[in-house]
């Protein structure tokens, strides 16, 4: 074993006094056993690094418990939710408007539904199962429908069934949860707002497979 | 009455500039302490809240007009005795990161290269699990780029015996992984 090898370590660190470190790089320069061993010293010390990386990263990941998903995806519905009760008010506020008949009609895509402003509530649930196809069905049981019905939009619009499984990881949306899309449509028949709601049951699966 | 205003004075200005300091240093320091505190077996939530109260008593510190040297080992101090307040069972857990996969390494690597990876991590652990707790400390310490000083300072021991422990500490893994 070298005299040197107690200083080797403290000079890869900068540690040594300008001296001593001056007499460890000469005797570096005599000497291949020291060689080796600063490089077997600068390698280790860059793994012991690299572990640590790995052991943080790998913390990290042990550190989001198999609940989160569960709770992130009930709070994303829950954000829904109020988001869905927050806009009544809203849209019942903002003043409705007509959009001509012959410019939905004339939309490729969609069953649309145009409804003036001064139907009754209990009208506007009629018209509005009425229009829906079968093909992308209103997904609601009727009681959360009838809710529905005073806030019913008064333009054009397509409502899309999505299964939950669609959107979130498996096991991170309450069972039996699944989200309606309102789609309005613009004249132009592109996609002019999209609502997302969650509803929590009712939903047949086979209704939205090909 | 006017003697009073002075001293009232004095503390809110270094209030201000303490908090502007305390911001830098905690962009600064935030990760490395993170790591440091991860790595000595503190779960990432709990090395969060030591990293929290670690800045919040640095604070403190700069407002009540404390001492402005060497903040790094003074945080790293403060963050290391909180994780012994709160974890007293800490030493075992730097070893357990080795038992978790360890395959945030190897992403870029082959899959051959990533078994050799793997295979050496594991065995890195094993003799990490070797060491003694103030060598581990000493060596994650010294991955978060502390000078040998600052250590002594934060583990409360002498500068020779930080290099005796590196030193010794070092020529372990190295012999344990045939590096």
């Amino acid at each position: 074993m070298c005299d040197f090898s107690g200083k080797l370590i403290a000079w890869l660190d900068h540690e040594l006094p300008p001296e001593e470190a001056a007499e460890v790089e000469r005797h570096l320069a005599d000497c291949s056993e020291c060689r080796s061993g600063v490089d077997a010293y600068k390698r280790v010390s860059c793994e012991f690094d690299a572990y640590c990386d790995a052991a943080i990263a790998s913390n990290s990941r042990r550190g989001v418990p198999r609940w989160a998903p569960v709770v992130l995806g009930a709070g994303a519905a829950a954000a829904l939710v109020a988001l869905f009760l927050a806009m009544p008010q809203t849209r019942v506020e903002s003043p409705a408007f007509h959009r001509p008949q012959t410019v939905a009609a004339a939309s490729p895509v969609i069953v649309t539904n145009v409804m003036p402003a001064s139907v009754s509530p209990a009208e506007k649930v009629h018209r509005r199962q009425a229009v829906t196809p079968a093909s992308i069905r209103n997904a609601n049981a009727a009681p959360v429908q009838s809710q529905d019905a005073n806030v019913l939009p008064d333009e054009p619009m397509i409502q899309i069934a999505i299964p939950a499984d669609e959107m979130f990881p498996p096991g991170a949306v309450p069972e039996g949860m699944h989200f309606v899309a309102d789609l309005s449509i613009a004249a132009d028949g592109s996609a002019e707002r999209l609502r997302l709601r969650p509803r929590l049951a009712g939903f047949e699966r086979s209704t939205t497979q090909p | 009455m006017s003697g009073d205003a002075a001293p009232l004075a004095l503390p809110l200005s270094r209030l201000s500039t303490g908090a502007c300091e305390a911001t830098t240093l905690y962009r600064e320091l935030q990760k490395p302490l993170l790591r440091y505190l991860v790595c000595l077996g503190l779960s990432s939530d709990e090395a969060q809240d030591v990293v929290q109260d670690a800045f919040l008593i640095l604070h403190r510190h700069l407002a009540s007009g404390g001492s402005q040297e060497n903040i790094r080992g003074w945080l790293f101090r403060v963050a290391h005795n909180q994780a012994r307040n709160r974890q007293n069972r800490y030493d075992r857990n730097f070893a357990a990161a080795s038992d978790v996969e360890m395959d945030a390494v190897s992403h870029e690597a082959t899959p051959e290269r990533a078994v050799l990876e793997k295979e050496k991590f594991q065995q890195l652990g094993k003799a990490i699990r070797l060491l003694t707790a103030s060598e581990r400390e000493c060596l994650l310490l010294r991955a978060s780029g502390l000078r040998y000083r600052e250590i002594g300072e934060v583990l409360g021991i002498a500068t020779s015996t930080v290099s005796d422990i590196v030193d010794r500490a070092i020529k372990k893994l190295a012999e344990k992984c045939n590096v």
